[in-house]
């Protein structure tokens, strides 16, 4: 019998072979691709994200968790999507234009991944043009504006223009984040919501699709 | 008080004590340079503006790189791994050096003794030695070890799951730097840049205990070295340093920068807090005031941080990072009128 408290207690640890040995044999006890995220790998990211919060983990022990959800995803991912829709929804993200840093945006995807969002990855240097290229072409609930730099900030603002230009704005929801942004600059360039870190962008998300 | 040069009142700040005015020097944006003094170089610059010092960085004075994609702008720094440049002309580490111990059994690194690596601090040396600073800059060991060379990702993860992998590379590391060091101290160099982010807006990006297990060592074998030819050094790291400035002013250093406002860093603070053990390097906000306040906000901004910061010496007023593309060129001159009108000693601001 397999005790998806241990799994959690794997991605607590950043232990990736037992989350690995462990998901694997949850598997082949039979329980279902949902449950295993649900009671394992949700839980586990939770007390990651809280321990991060209270000053207890910092960027080396968020990374090591995120290996270790990494190689249980691996093993859930095809019984996940052979359920049919994500368990929470689809994300879109990118580094906004001007910006090519993603260790920020990487945390946000594994930070999303493991709490059941199906994460789509424009990666860094998106153009708002790309952007709306992608929301228009997808089905995204949401999509992620990320920006390290100050100088880049102002390329998140005209990604949202550019999405209410296109038609788009009201088809997702926009969330921006990253080291110099602000609750109060994302309300201004009207996102939906902001996120300071990546342990917190799980939670305003799934409190954006009313699934928190 | 006698007029002092710039380089007189960078070392006395660098001292914690009292110059004859506020010191100030940053690094200007070429955008910046060109709505001040169309057609100028940032040395005229430094010298139209009678800024107190000169500062470069190594990354982008004396690595070398290779083109590997023109269009994207992306290059092979000279440690081996992938940048791509911003903007504002700074190369951007995306793909690191070494992504096994197999790859660090067999790397050489490159040779610090190559005299064209010298050659724009022979220049800045032989055009204002002696009467400014010249600030050059040194990539921290945790900076580039991060960046450069394991990446992100395989640093962090190595700082748990492989810490002598960390220990390796920081050894590697500094004996490049250790003697680039030496090689910029011999030429002329006054100060040293210590350049190299440690925090995140939040928080420092690791633990204590990992501060001082990987960070700090390194950082103090770096500070110590240029003590023992008297030459300063001023640490850089944005973010919030609180759980950890004392880490940082354990290893010695003599300068810190740029108390980070963004990361609610309060230079008044950090003056009650410390002022008196290191030289407060900062914090005029060039997220907010420089970039989109009025030329009075600046000039405001930067009498407060004197006001704060100023008393009895230790201070020198600077951005909080550097004179960005962003940043309006009015506001910059107004941030250094601003110093001018109100960093002269004694002080009368209260």
């Amino acid at each position: 019998m397999v005790n998806l408290e241990d799994l959690s207690q794997a991605v607590v640890k950043g232990d990736v072979e037992a989350a690995f040995a462990l998901t694997k044999a949850a598997l082949e006890a039979g329980l279902p691709a949902g449950e295993i995220l649900d009671r394992g790998l949700i839980p586990g990211l939770k007390e990651v994200g809280d321990l991060f919060e209270e000053g207890e983990y910092y960027l080396p022990e968020l990374i090591v968790s995120g290996d270790a959800v990494a190689q249980a995803l691996e093993l859930l991912e095809p019984a996940l999507r052979q359920g049919g829709e994500p368990h929470m929804g689809k994300y879109l993200i990118g580094t906004v234009q001007g910006d090519i840093h993603d260790l920020g945006k990487n945390i946000v995807i594994m930070m999303l991944k493991g709490n059941g969002w199906e994460v789509t990855d424009l990666g860094v240097d998106v153009s708002p043009e790309e952007f709306c290229a992608a929301v228009s072409e997808g089905d995204f609930q949401i999509v992620g504006l990320s920006s390290l730099l100050t100088m880049t900030m102002p390329n998140a603002a005209r990604t949202i223009e550019a999405l209410k230009k296109a038609g788009l704005r009201e088809k997702v929801k926009v969330m921006v984040g990253g080291a110099p942004t602000t609750p109060e600059w994302a309300a201004q360039i009207g996102a939906d919501a902001h996120a300071k870190d990546g342990p917190s962008a799980a939670r305003v998300a799934a409190e954006l699709v009313g699934k928190s | 008080m006698r007029k002092m040069s710039g380089l007189e009142r960078v070392l006395t700040a660098l001292k914690c004590k009292e110059p004859d005015r506020v010191p100030h020097f940053e690094r200007v944006a070429k955008r910046v340079i060109e709505g001040i003094l169309p057609g100028a170089s940032y040395e005229d610059l430094v010298e139209y503006l009678d800024l107190d010092g000169i500062r470069f960085i190594d990354r982008t004075h004396s690595w070398s790189y290779e083109v590997v994609d023109e269009a994207r702008r992306v290059k092979r720094d000279q440690w081996g791994g992938l940048v791509r440049y911003t903007t504002e002309d700074n190369p951007i580490p995306f793909e690191p050096a070494i992504r096994s111990e197999k790859d660090l059994d067999n790397y050489v690194l490159p040779d610090p003794d190559e005299e064209w690596r010298y050659e724009y601090l022979k220049q800045v040396v032989k055009r204002f030695k002696g009467e400014r600073a010249i600030v050059v800059g040194v990539t921290d060991i945790f900076a580039l070890g991060r960046e450069n060379f394991l990446g992100d990702v395989g640093y962090f993860r190595a700082m748990v799951k492989n810490p002598d992998l960390i220990d390796r590379v920081n050894e590697l590391l500094l004996s490049y730097q250790l003697r680039y060091i030496k090689n910029c101290i011999e030429l002329g160099a006054d100060v040293l840049w210590i350049n190299g982010d440690w925090a995140m807006t939040e928080k420092p990006m690791v633990s204590r205990q990992f501060a001082q297990r990987f960070l700090t060592p390194p950082l103090q074998k770096l500070v110590e070295y240029a003590h023992s030819w008297g030459v300063p050094c001023i640490k850089h790291t944005d973010g919030n340093i609180w759980p950890i400035y004392d880490l940082i002013l354990d290893t010695g250093v003599d300068g810190l920068h740029p108390i980070d406002p963004m990361a609610g860093m309060d230079i008044g603070e950090a003056k009650a807090k410390f002022g008196d053990r290191v030289c407060l390097c900062g914090n005029v906000s060039c997220a907010f005031s420089l970039v989109s306040g009025t030329e009075e906000e600046v000039r405001q901004e930067t009498k407060e941080v004197i006001r704060k910061a100023g008393r009895g010496g230790g201070l020198i007023c600077m951005s909080s990072n550097s004179i960005h593309s962003g940043v309006k060129p009015a506001n910059y001159l107004a941030m250094v009128k601003a110093i001018r009108e109100f960093g002269q000693y004694p002080l009368a601001l209260d």
